[in-house]
């Protein structure tokens, strides 16, 4: 399965759907225009109806795009039909063919090439092998379970050697358990094979744990494109922060910065910020975001933001302490509580932070 | 898509094939003018010097009509010189001619023509002149045409001094024949070509293209084109625009069999449905035991060969029958509209039942336990509730017979006796009176209730159902009756269901017996005699429709596909007219195949491909909805992941698609062959002596009160029907379990 590794580049993609009626355009994809690295595995995350399965299969070729070009490698591709794509898809309801068995499945592909059929037999069981299916060639795709149905379709997927691997939300029909399982090993054949892949989902959590970088986007508009971290840490807007994580906002005013510190204006109290989006401007309306994660609960009147506890959640490793404030309830997470002082319920506190934890966003940015 | 720079390409390259085109056209066309100017001259020139030699009047005027014998459709008139006032006279010939000569003698064109003749120079006018043929009429026409105009000497016996000239008329009719020919052959070249190119420089994916161009191409040319021939033929007469057609159709002689037909679909749709709901109720909402069997028995007069119900209904209440006559000896006619509807209700209960039986299953018992739980009675629930939710079911099952009902045109024909109807009458004036026009006006007469109540059913009723699937099928049934109404019920069905059983055995004793109604000894000569006599319309009609059954099914299978699964333009447009054939009387369509294939350039009429594209155009409307319901039920991602490793259209169709849909497939395909081989309202106006079809056959023996003969086909023709359906339900069931993964997932 030797295959060099190739690149996708979307250029000012746009797609227009017609609604119900025929009559309005509803716009799904709006100029998206990013490029995805060789070997590089690329989420696009979004809430549903924000563009993202849309994308895919205007690169997988069942979409057309309304306006722009998609290139697989060097080669524009925008208007070559699915069959004629080095690319293969992973469908959320897998698309097993129901009336073959799980070895006619994944030979499929190979029989379309007319490869020989020794050739097929040795490399159907080469890839069941990989997908840790190697006994299951006579069974009925229906006679398997989810998470098997799940890796025949992999296995289906990757023997044709695809230059670019596309995956709609394929771990959506498993459960919890079984999806973490096959996360990993996703990831782990994606790495071994070097591949191209472009993964849908709508599950934070697993784009954090399996990309290299994540496409935000909503509303059909690619919101931040980053590695996990980065959106993590350093989302760019409200609607970014909100989505990759738990995160409290609280309105500031910009008054000032310097080199490295924007001072703001936080209810009556003055607190430092060392980082902020780049559209951020002194003198302006902003937003300050601070992760769960990054606040510390501290005895009232210590703090920049006052409050009361209202419930304290355990969860072992954490304690989640729901704190109600003038801004609104707050979450502050506590790890390892037993080494920390707890508030109780009803008691009056403070909420802390530094400069070097928070950030701080563009208002109007939603 | 759609660049400026494409379309510029591609208008571009339609103008240089357009002119290419049209060049090849007219160059052959002049080119094939000039040939014929030149041939008719030198025809003519022949014709000249065989003037008589006894120069009388008496001669020549034999003489002159046998120019018909060297140009079909030509005239001829004698002109002698008159020396004395150096002028031509005619003398003898055609009538056509003469008037033509006596309106344009003093034009300088003639004067010229004469003056040449003088000289011995034969001559052709230039233009060609409008002569009225009906003067002189013969077997060719009687209309204007226009014509050629000749002007050959005739010379006395020196040899060297004219003596008169013969004036002939060619119309040019005969050469438009082929020039129309030509033009439609460039027609259809460049509209391939246009087609072709679009596809190829606007789709992403021309297979997809090519496969609607097709297909769109089949259903104008075989639906749409014979359709819009009969509604210009309605309002023709003698070539040109004249509602005369229409003012006959619509006078009180036709609209007598207009209301015929009206109240015998109100009287067949009524007792049908009423029939119908018994059945289905005691399926649906009874604990009656054997309802698999029942289901089986009700259903099947649907795949009845068309005739044998009436026939056996002649055998036993006719006016020799085994029970009018010799058991009661009575004196009543089972012919008309008592006749009729008893045959008609046997024949299309089944489809009240069916469509009742669908509406019922889907209430849930539940809603009847609620109401029954309210302390209503057994019977107040079934008043208010159970039968107003099976309203709409009820409607459409009245709906859907009474379309049938004004359809049918078999049993009309053989038990309407002095009753009219509107599909028999178009019938008697086509084949009667070869009223082509009348007989397209009827049938369209007919298409106005028909479409209305199909257009109702479909549009209005089927989505007015109150029943909503809640996914949770009760697993008990409320018994809503009590024994003694169940005992009625079921008593009822199976009388119902006996009298129809001993319909068909009394077409299979007709099989054995010397002659019915008079001699009633055992005989198997019937079965020599009909075989020897039917053996090869017994074939033709099963080959027909074996040919016709692949072709039917594929054809809906992909059509589905493509409606389904595929966007292009025209979506819409190609549904509705696939399902056309479905909405319309067999009759309409039968004439409107004579009307529209008896000419060139698709001279069908006679062959057995006009039958067997009569069988699919009729049987793809029901493969088509089968498709598609089967299409619906199957992820679009299967179909997707297989184009995604790299088939295309064709592949993914083949591998994919088809095994899936299977069982639709094989359901239409048995349906397309049972009603192919029981066909005959459209069939009946294609058959020729080559192409004979077995239920005419059956027809035709049964009017000349050869009952045995009859007998004997129509139980082969069940035997034949029987057997396909059977295989087929078996071969269905065995594919239940791909069927159910599919919808599992």
């Amino acid at each position: 399965m030797e295959k060099k590794s190739v690149s996708v580049t979307l250029e000012h993609v746009t797609k227009k759907f017609k609604d119900v009626k025929g009559k309005a355009d509803v716009i799904a994809v709006n100029d998206s225009h990013f490029v995805i690295e060789p070997g590089e595995l690329v989420t696009l995350l979004g809430p549903s109806g924000c563009g993202k399965t849309t994308t895919l299969r205007m690169i997988a070729g069942f979409e057309l795009p309304t306006e722009g070009k998609i290139y697989i490698g060097n080669e524009e591709v925008t208007m070559l039909p699915p069959n004629k794509r080095d690319t293969a898809t992973m469908f959320q309801s897998y698309g097993l063919f129901p009336h073959m068995t799980v070895f006619d499945n994944v030979a499929y592909g190979l029989r379309l090439r007319k490869v020989a059929q020794e050739e097929i037999t040795k490399r159907v069981n080469e890839t069941l092998d990989l997908v840790g299916l190697a006994s299951y060639g006579d069974r009925a795709p229906s006679k398997l379970s989810g998470g098997q149905q799940q890796r025949v379709a992999l296995a289906r997927s990757l023997i044709v050697t695809p230059s670019v691997l596309l995956l709609d939300e394929p771990l959506s029909n498993l459960d919890a358990l079984l999806r973490e399982q096959m996360r990993v090993e996703i990831r782990k054949i994606q790495k071994e094979l070097g591949i191209t892949a472009v993964y849908v989902t709508h599950d934070r959590v697993e784009a954090m744990s399996l990309s290299d970088r994540v496409v935000v986007m909503k509303d059909g508009y690619v919101r931040q494109i980053g590695s996990p971290s980065e959106i993590y840490e350093d989302p760019n807007s409200r609607f970014v922060a909100g989505f990759v994580g738990k995160a409290a906002f609280f309105p500031v005013k910009v008054m000032k910065h310097d080199k490295k510190t924007w001072v703001c204006q936080l209810g009556e109290k003055e607190v430092l910020v060392e980082r902020a989006a780049t559209d951020v401007e002194v003198g302006s309306e902003a937003v300050l975001m601070a992760r769960p994660e990054s606040l510390r609960v501290v005895e009232s009147g210590t703090g920049k933001i006052e409050g009361k506890v209202r419930m304290n959640v355990y969860l072992g490793h954490s304690l989640e302490a729901f704190i109600n404030t003038s801004f609104g309830e707050v979450l502050v997470q506590i790890d390892d509580p037993h080494a920390k002082k707890v508030f109780k319920e009803g008691e009056d506190v403070s909420i802390d932070f530094t400069a070097d934890r928070v950030r701080l966003l563009n208002r109007n940015d939603a | 898509m759609f660049t400026k720079k494409r379309i510029l390409q591609f208008c571009a390259a339609a103008l240089i094939f357009l002119l290419a085109d049209f060049w090849m056209y007219s160059t052959l066309s002049s080119n094939f003018r000039s040939y014929e100017d030149q041939r008719n001259f030198n025809e003519i020139e022949l014709f000249a010097q065989t003037v008589p030699d006894e120069r009388t009047e008496q001669s020549f005027a034999t003489w002159m009509p046998t120019v018909k014998d060297i140009i079909p459709g030509s005239r001829a008139l004698y002109l002698t010189f008159d020396e004395v006032s150096f002028d031509f006279k005619p003398e003898s010939g055609s009538e056509t001619n003469l008037s033509l000569f006596n309106a344009f003698r003093n034009t300088p064109n003639f004067q010229k023509a004469m003056e040449s003749v003088y000289y011995l120079e034969p001559m052709r006018l230039a233009s060609t002149y409008k002569a009225d043929y009906s003067l002189d009429p013969d077997t060719n026409s009687f209309d204007e045409i226009s014509s050629q105009v000749y002007f050959v000497p005739v010379v006395d016996e020196t040899g060297y001094q004219v003596s008169g000239a013969v004036m002939i008329l060619v119309p040019t009719s005969t050469a438009t024949g082929f020039n129309n020919l030509l033009r439609t052959l460039f027609i259809v070249a460049a509209v391939f070509f246009l087609g072709i190119m679009l596809v190829l420089m606007f789709t992403r994916d021309p297979m997809t293209g090519f496969m609607v161009l097709a297909l769109f191409g089949i259903v104008l040319v075989f639906i749409a084109y014979p359709l819009l021939e009969a509604v210009r033929l309605s309002f023709m007469k003698n070539g040109t625009f004249s509602l005369q057609t229409w003012k006959e159709s619509l006078s009180p002689t036709y609209l007598i069999a207009l209301w015929g037909s009206l109240r015998l679909g109100v009287l067949t749709a009524t007792i049908s449905t009423l029939v119908g709901y018994m059945f289905a109720f005691l399926i649906e909402r009874t604990s009656f035991r054997q309802k698999k069997l029942m289901t089986t028995l009700a259903t099947m007069p649907v795949i009845s060969p068309p005739f044998s119900l009436s026939l056996s209904i002649i055998l036993l209440f006719g006016n020799n029958g085994l029970i009018s006559k010799q058991l009661l000896n009575l004196n009543t006619s089972i012919y008309g509209l008592g006749g009729l509807t008893i045959v008609q209700v046997i024949g299309m209960f089944p489809i009240a039942f069916m469509t009742i039986s669908g509406v019922l299953r889907q209430i849930d018992s539940t809603v009847e336990d609620a109401s029954l739980d309210l302390s209503a009675t057994r019977w107040q629930t079934f008043k208010s509730i159970t039968l107003p939710l099976s309203a709409p079911g009820i409607l459409s099952a009245w709906l859907l017979v009474f379309t049938n009902s004004l359809a049918d045109f078999a049993n009309p024909l053989l038990l309407s006796g002095d009753y009219r109807v509107l599909s028999t009458e178009a019938y008697m004036l086509v084949t009667g009176r070869s009223n082509l026009g009348a007989g397209s006006a009827l049938s369209f007469i007919l298409l106005m209730p028909t479409l209305t109540a199909f257009l109702i059913q479909r549009n209005w009723v089927s989505k007015k159902s109150f029943v909503t699937v809640t996914g949770k099928p009760s697993t008990n049934l409320t018994e809503l009756t009590n024994k003694p109404v169940r005992t009625v019920l079921e008593v009822g069905a199976w009388v119902f269901i006996g009298f129809i059983a001993s319909l068909y055995l009394t077409i299979v004793a007709g099989c054995f017996v010397v002659n019915w109604g008079i001699d009633y000894s055992f005989t198997l000569a019937n079965w020599g005699e009909a075989l020897a006599r039917g053996w090869t319309s017994i074939r033709d009609t099963v080959t027909l429709a074996a040919i016709a059954t692949p072709i039917a099914g594929l054809l809906a299978m992909l059509s589905a596909m493509l409606i389904v699964r595929k966007k292009f333009p025209g979506k819409r447009l190609l549904e509705m007219l696939i399902m056309t054939p479905y909405a319309i009387p067999g009759t309409l369509i039968g004439i409107s195949y004579v009307l529209a294939f008896n000419k060139q350039p698709l001279l069908l009429v006679g062959t057995g491909a006009i039958i067997v594209i009569n069988y699919i155009i009729r049987e793809l409307p029901v493969g088509l909805e089968n498709g598609i319901t089967a299409l619906h039920q199957i992820d679009p991602a299967i179909e997707e992941s297989a184009a995604d490793l790299g088939a295309d259209v064709p592949t993914v169709f083949r591998t994919i698609v088809l095994p899936l849909i299977r069982p639709a497939f094989l359901s239409s395909m048995s349906y397309t062959f049972v009603r192919s081989m029981t066909a005959v309202s459209a069939i009946i106006f294609l058959i020729s002596a080559r192409w004979n079809h077995l239920t005419v056959l059956i027809f035709n023996f049964s009017e000349n009160l050869r009952f045995g003969l009859a007998s004997v086909l129509s139980t082969i023709l069940i035997v034949i029907v029987l057997s396909v359906w059977g295989l087929m339900q078996v071969v269905v069931r065995d594919d239940k379990l791909t069927q159910k993964t599919i919808s599992a997932r």
